[in-house]
């Protein structure tokens, strides 16, 4: 009874319900808007630098970060137990040294692969358009794979021969040339103008090391969850080596995630706070315009408690459905970008790859978000109308009664 | 049997250093099925004493024994109860709740009260047609003229089958025929439920159909006749 009162108060005032409805909607959809905006964003970046770049987690041996010592390396794959099934690994070979064209000279990073290996670690195949060329072919003697970005400050293009310097184990320095097979580009710029990739076995009888040697192993699996339960069981198997997982590596990626999760609840907060006034204020005149209906239901024999619950069921309405039409809103705006991205280059170029962030943007629906955002809206609505229920609480039966 | 008592019943009002007593030291006696109006002019106390009578309003000093129970000594949450379970109110203005119908309305202290669906129906039913609303059962208040919204209320006031009903002006925002109509049909339901009615008016018809009549005047009982 209380319920049914509840539900038929809140469409006595259609208009006023109708504004603090549409506030609440037009509030929740920006807030989940902006949330599955942001979290798409950075997790998206996350994502392409860790499948791109970075991998889940890298061991080196212990020195080798420090100044990329072409002799602290590691002899092969640590044996590591307990990975879990889907855990793809790739063994490296990382080289600093020169690349140079006709043109031009760069200093950059090389990494021996294994293609097949790497593929399955690395996406940056992916990433070479059909009309640049393919990754690491058996049909081109000593090839390399070089970025747009490098392309363009070497001025080379496809089949251009390029020639890499490098110190080797043994401090000799080795040029060996290599024949661009592909030109990729990632959303991340500063990776781009970093790394190139040859063949293991091309790179590998020049660099004086054993057999098996190896600079880096990269691990990755298919969420970051998973890394982050395996990266501690690795880390404790291999204690002489350094294990490092993508927060480590980058941490500026994962300062970027913690501060947009905390930019995102003070935009939600900022919103609940607007929202709660609303309520206040619109509760406040559902309240004063039915004191003489107030003042009859006390005379009748209404509870304060059941007055109170009344109002508190009007308010819970009222934020209940603006938050499912906010988030129906949300959802039907946010699933055609789903698919196809949002993309920012049009506000700043490629302002955003040349900081490491992807500038298409995949907006991730998250339920748990939204469901969540939604319970905070209605908690914020009951504690808003505290005051107005109590407000009618102190309401003088007689009094009221009186009221014209 | 005496269904409502008072004792030496005193309301005073403190205005500044002014002290109006309301109700002078008022005893009275209500019987089981009376029809009473309280008369009097404006200011003489009439509503006042029936607030007090009613639950809604405390005495300075006396009883209001109502079903050999004090109610007096009531808490506020006591006084909510007791007004839900033994009074009937029918107000000046009608009172009944916009968003409801008249069903609604009629219903919604015996859903207050807790009783069972089907008895809610039944007796929602069988007072709409007493009142003469059978054909108006699912009306909003604003659908309803003021005769018909004041038969709701009345209506309402009995649904629960309460102890007595106060009606605080009933008839005055009605015109002459109505206000007959609605008398008629108020001495009808008090001959046959044999509820209670006690009034307060100024109208002439009311105190004409009343079997007791009590004049107050600035705040004491002047006179009490019975018919």
């Amino acid at each position: 009874m209380l319920i049914k009162l509840a539900w038929k108060n809140i469409w006595r005032n259609k208009v006023r319900s109708g504004v603090i409805l549409s506030a609440i909607a037009i509030g929740l959809f920006a807030g989940t808007y902006l949330a599955a905006f942001m979290e798409g964003w950075i997790i998206g970046t996350v994502k392409e630098s860790i499948d791109t770049d970075i991998a889940c987690i890298q061991i080196h041996s212990p020195k080798f970060l420090a100044n990329y010592d072409v002799r602290e390396y590691l002899q092969g794959f640590p044996d590591v137990a307990e990975m879990p099934d889907e855990t793809t690994i790739s063994g490296r070979i990382v080289l600093a040294g020169m690349l140079q064209s006709a043109n031009n000279a760069l200093g950059i990073t090389a990494k021996g692969v294994i293609p097949e290996q790497e593929k399955t670690v690395s996406a940056v195949w992916k990433t070479i358009p059909d009309s640049m060329g393919v990754y690491l072919p058996d049909d081109i003697k000593m090839p390399i794979v070089i970025s747009k970005k490098t392309a363009g400050k070497l001025k080379v293009h496809l089949k251009s021969k390029i020639v890499f310097t490098f110190q080797n184990a043994n401090e000799e320095m080795q040029s060996v040339a290599f024949r661009v097979c592909g030109i990729y580009k990632t959303s991340n710029s500063m990776f781009d103008e970093n790394a190139v990739f040859v063949k293991y076995d091309d790179i590998f009888p020049l660099t004086a090391l054993p057999e098996n040697a190896i600079h880096e192993v990269a691990v990755n699996f298919p969420d970051l969850k998973t890394c982050d339960w395996v990266y501690p069981k690795i880390k404790a198997a291999l204690p002489g080596l350094e294990v490092l997982s993508w927060k480590e590596i980058n941490p500026t990626l994962s300062l970027s995630l913690g501060a947009t999760e905390f930019f995102g609840a003070i935009i939600i907060g900022i919103f609940l706070l607007a929202l709660s006034f609303g309520i206040v204020n619109t509760m406040l005149m559902a309240i004063l315009e039915r004191t003489k209906e107030l003042g009859m239901l006390k005379a009748i024999g209404m509870s304060k408690n059941k007055i109170f619950r009344m109002i508190m069921f009007e308010t819970v309405f009222l934020t209940f459905l603006g938050s499912v039409a906010g988030i129906i809103l949300a959802t039907i705006v946010l699933t055609p970008s789903l698919k196809t991205g949002i993309d920012l280059t049009f506000m700043m170029g490629d302002t955003f790859e040349d900081y490491g962030f992807s500038a298409i943007v995949y907006p991730v629906i998250n339920l748990k978000m939204f469901v969540e955002i939604a319970v905070l809206v209605i908690f914020a609505g009951i504690l808003s109308a505290i005051y107005p229920a109590r407000r009618a609480l102190k309401i003088n039966t007689i009094e009221a009664i009186k009221t014209e | 049997m005496s269904i409502i008592k008072t004792k030496n019943l005193v309301k005073v009002y403190s205005t500044g250093l002014m002290e109006v007593r309301a109700v002078d030291n008022v005893n009275l006696t209500i019987e089981q099925g009376e029809f009473t109006a309280i008369v009097g002019p404006s200011g003489s106390g009439k509503t006042t004493l029936l607030n007090m009578i009613g639950g809604l309003d405390r005495p300075t000093s006396g009883e209001i024994i109502v079903d050999s129970m004090d109610i007096t000594q009531l808490s506020q949450k006591q006084l909510v109860d007791f007004r839900l379970k033994n009074i009937g109110f029918v107000f000046q203005s009608y009172n009944l709740i916009p968003v409801l119908t008249a069903t609604e309305n009629v219903s919604f202290i015996m859903e207050l009260q807790g009783r069972e669906k089907r008895e809610i129906d039944a007796r929602t039913k069988e007072i709409l047609s007493d009142v003469g609303l059978a054909d108006r059962l699912m009306s909003r208040p604003a659908q309803l003229s003021g005769g018909q919204q004041q038969r709701v209320a009345v209506a309402r006031a009995m649904a629960s089958r309460p102890q007595f009903i106060i009606a605080d002006e009933p008839t005055a925002n009605l015109d002459s025929k109505t206000a007959e109509k609605l008398l008629d049909m108020m001495t009808e339901i008090n001959k046959k439920e044999n509820i209670t009615f006690l009034f307060s008016t100024h109208d002439s018809r009311v105190v004409s159909k009343a079997r007791r009549v009590i004049v107050l005047e600035d705040g004491k009982i002047v006179s009490d006749e019975r018919k």
